[in-house]
């Protein structure tokens, strides 16, 4: 049986608005990268593969089952939603234990499997705690030991790490990168950074389109000689912003250390430098998508 | 998988305030309106009153409504409860005047007059010749005047009363209390004792006072229930998993029973204990299982099509319009009952009443309309189940095609 994830020329609509054109991903095993702006199609490309969203146009399997099959899929397949929330009075044992019961787990397999999970995402000693008293960083590990209670082939991530502080968002993306070792997780996200640390194989997705597919060392390759960076005054800042994209900016006392993007050498004091998964992607975005918007930046 | 999720359901409906402010409003019911139930004891011979019923006589029915009609024909104003509640109503002076006619066919008397002297009359001589219960005035018919014709007339004042007046077909039989003979009362308690082993008629008396709660309040369960999942923004977790919806939704729906069920059979056993104990100090056989008989044949009815429709309506809307719809419908069938409050006249009431412990022969005479009309409302809830766990399946694909969800879903859809 198949272990990729295979969509064949999907293409999804909301009556006249069409949310993604022509799709065409061969997912495997490991972590995959969604990336995209807001509103780019992601979660929605994540809830056709979920089966919350009936596909439009094209074919997909899922591990060999057409996503048509929705029991068979869900058999798979761990989700956990952008927004992800439970029962606000239930224990977090209580609730992996409730949505345990609905994956079709036994009893046994759940007081096995539980305690085991909730180690792995270190809410062990929180097993009594009601949902409602979690931290946004333990409901999010809440919400991948959930997603992986039934031990599925595939896990649909969406947006996980957007509202964590820095400390929980590097525990969180390790804890996907462990459990992508034997099977496929999705993430899909607008911060860069997330992929950046966790995924080899992306896809970027604007106004429906995958613009990208490939591994992330191509994608930096693509604007390989196109960053610069330069130590320039605060009063230049806004002349080099409406001349380039500036991808990052460290401010130093009166001046400011940019990094832009530029065919060649603007000028004197830029130096070239290696592009970083931000860089390209913001390099990508201003050659093949739909211009340059305000970005997320958690590097 | 069904036997798991339907212990989880049970102890979230356990857990859920709303099902404990349900209960504590079955207690309040039972303890204002059955807290002081007492045994009744079997008649003696020369005790002041053995109470009264609807006399079958049909020329005291005659008599009784017809006095009746006269007496508010005279007033100038007709007491109606066309949905229940009364309504006062003053009739224009053609109306008025077919009234006067419908008088004379039936009784003789012609004009205002000759019935004004006729009520002074009635009053001047002492009232009641029979011992009819209200006291009020009593008619002589005409004496060519058949039944038929009578009720023919009686549907015509009540028709251009505008309905539920005294002379339709709902009153019509309830004009005429008489007072029950020892006989009567004997007969009606020996009934009681060994039809109905006692317990059989206090159950009956159980469950008309609980149906009227049960037929409202737990439509606020299954709501809260159905809307939880929205509140809680839990629904895209359970709409991925394994569970067929057929599961899911089928497991609320019987834990939300069984969980009224256990708390309306906890009440019951207040009545059968104080039976119980009656019956044993009386040496009396009681049926033990009554309470639990017309639990679920006279009360769940009404339990089930309570929750089916709070649940198919909410996963229908996302919204508590089924408060809305359950609230009328309880309304219309409250008030319906009114006319048949000592039983026997079930019809297709959703919440059917029967509010004596007597009155056996009554509950045997309508038996079968009562079993088909709980029948009925179960199969009617089945049936609605069954669209819940259908629209719900559809909600799980993103398939909604009505009008009012889809809305909403359209709106979350775009949110790509």
């Amino acid at each position: 049986m198949s272990t990729a994830i295979k969509i064949r020329n999907l293409n999804q609509y909301y009556g006249k608005k069409q949310a993604l054109k022509n799709v065409n991903l061969t997912i495997k095993t490991g972590m995959f990268g969604l990336l995209g702006r807001n509103g780019a199609g992601k979660t929605t490309l994540m809830k056709v593969l979920a089966t919350l969203i009936p596909r439009s146009e094209g074919d997909i399997s899922v591990c060999g089952r057409k996503v048509e099959r929705v029991q068979g899929v869900r058999k798979i397949v761990g989700y956990l939603p952008q927004d992800f929330s439970v029962y606000p009075n239930m224990t977090v044992y209580e609730a992996m234990d409730y949505l345990g019961v609905l994956s079709g787990l036994n009893k046994g397999q759940r007081k096995e499997r539980i305690p085991k999970l909730l180690e792995r995402v270190n809410l062990q000693d929180d097993s009594r705690k009601k949902v409602k008293a979690l931290s946004g960083g333990m409901k999010q590990r809440l919400g991948i030991a959930q997603a992986i209670l039934h031990d599925p082939k595939v896990l649909i991530v969406d947006e996980p790490t957007a509202g964590l502080d820095p400390e929980e968002r590097v525990r969180f993306r390790n804890l996907l990168c462990e459990i992508a070792e034997d099977r496929i997780v999705i993430l899909s996200t607008h911060i860069v950074g997330d992929i950046e640390a966790t995924c080899e194989n992306i896809a970027v997705l604007d106004e429906g389109e995958i613009i990208y597919k490939g591994t992330v060392t191509d994608l930096i390759g693509m604007a390989e000689g196109k960053v610069y960076s330069a130590e320039i005054s605060k009063r230049e800042l806004e002349y080099l912003k409406g001349q380039f994209t500036v991808t990052s900016m460290l401010t130093m006392g009166n001046n400011v250390m940019v990094r832009f993007l530029a065919n060649k050498q603007p000028f004197a004091s830029a130096k070239s430098c290696e592009p970083g998964v931000e860089d390209a992607y913001m390099y990508l975005m201003q050659t093949k998508g739909g211009g340059i918007s305000c970005l997320d930046s958690y590097l | 998988m069904f036997g798991q999720l339907f212990i989880k359901e049970c102890r979230q409906t356990l857990k859920s305030l709303i099902f404990w402010l349900i209960v504590l409003g079955l207690l309040l019911n039972f303890s204002t309106q059955l807290g002081k139930m007492e045994i009744m004891d079997a008649p003696v011979k020369g005790q002041e009153e053995y109470g009264y019923h609807a006399t079958t006589d049909k020329e005291v029915i005659m008599e009784s409504t017809l006095g009746a009609l006269a007496e508010e024909y005279y007033r100038g104003n007709y007491a109606a409860y066309p949905i229940g509640f009364y309504k006062n109503v003053t009739l224009n002076k053609k109306e008025n005047s077919r009234i006067e006619e419908i008088i004379e066919e039936t009784t003789g008397l012609s004009g205002t007059e000759e019935i004004e002297k006729a009520i002074d009359s009635w009053y001047a001589e002492g009232g009641p010749k029979t011992e009819q219960m209200t006291g009020s005035l009593m008619l002589e018919p005409e004496e060519d005047l058949t039944y038929e014709q009578f009720i023919e007339l009686m549907d015509e004042a009540d028709g251009i009363i505008g309905g539920g007046s005294k002379y339709g077909d709902g009153y019509r039989g309830t004009n005429a209390q008489v007072p029950m003979t020892y006989e009567e009362a004997l007969e009606e308690y020996r009934f009681l004792i060994e039809k109905d082993k006692l317990t059989g008629g206090y159950a009956r008396l159980f469950s008309d006072y609980m149906v009227i709660f049960l037929s409202i309040l737990p439509v606020f369960l299954a709501v809260t229930r159905s809307l939880r999942d929205r509140r809680a923004k839990i629904q895209e977790l359970i709409y991925t998993r394994r569970a067929s919806s057929f599961v899911v939704v089928s497991s609320r729906y019987f834990a939300m029973l069984a969980m009224l069920a256990v708390s309306v059979l906890a009440l019951s056993a207040i009545p059968l204990m104080q039976c119980v104990k009656y019956g044993s100090s009386a040496g009396i056989s009681v049926d033990i299982f009554a309470f639990v008989k017309y639990t679920f044949g006279w009360l769940m009815p009404a339990v089930m099509i309570t929750l089916s429709v709070g649940m198919f309506l909410t996963e229908l809307t996302d919204t508590a319009v089924a408060v809305l719809v359950q609230g009328a419908w309880w309304f219309v069938s409250i008030f319906a009952g009114v006319n048949s409050l000592k039983g026997g006249m079930y019809g297709w009431n959703l919440a059917p009443r029967h509010n004596t412990e007597l009155n056996w022969k009554g509950y045997q005479d309508g038996f079968s309309q009562l079993a088909a009309n709980r029948i009925f409302y179960a199969a009617l809830s089945m049936v609605l189940l069954a669209f819940t766990v259908f629209i719900y399946s559809q909600k799980r694909k993103g398939r909604l095609v009505i009008r009012g969800k889809i809305l909403a879903d359209r709106k979350n859809k775009f949110k790509v």
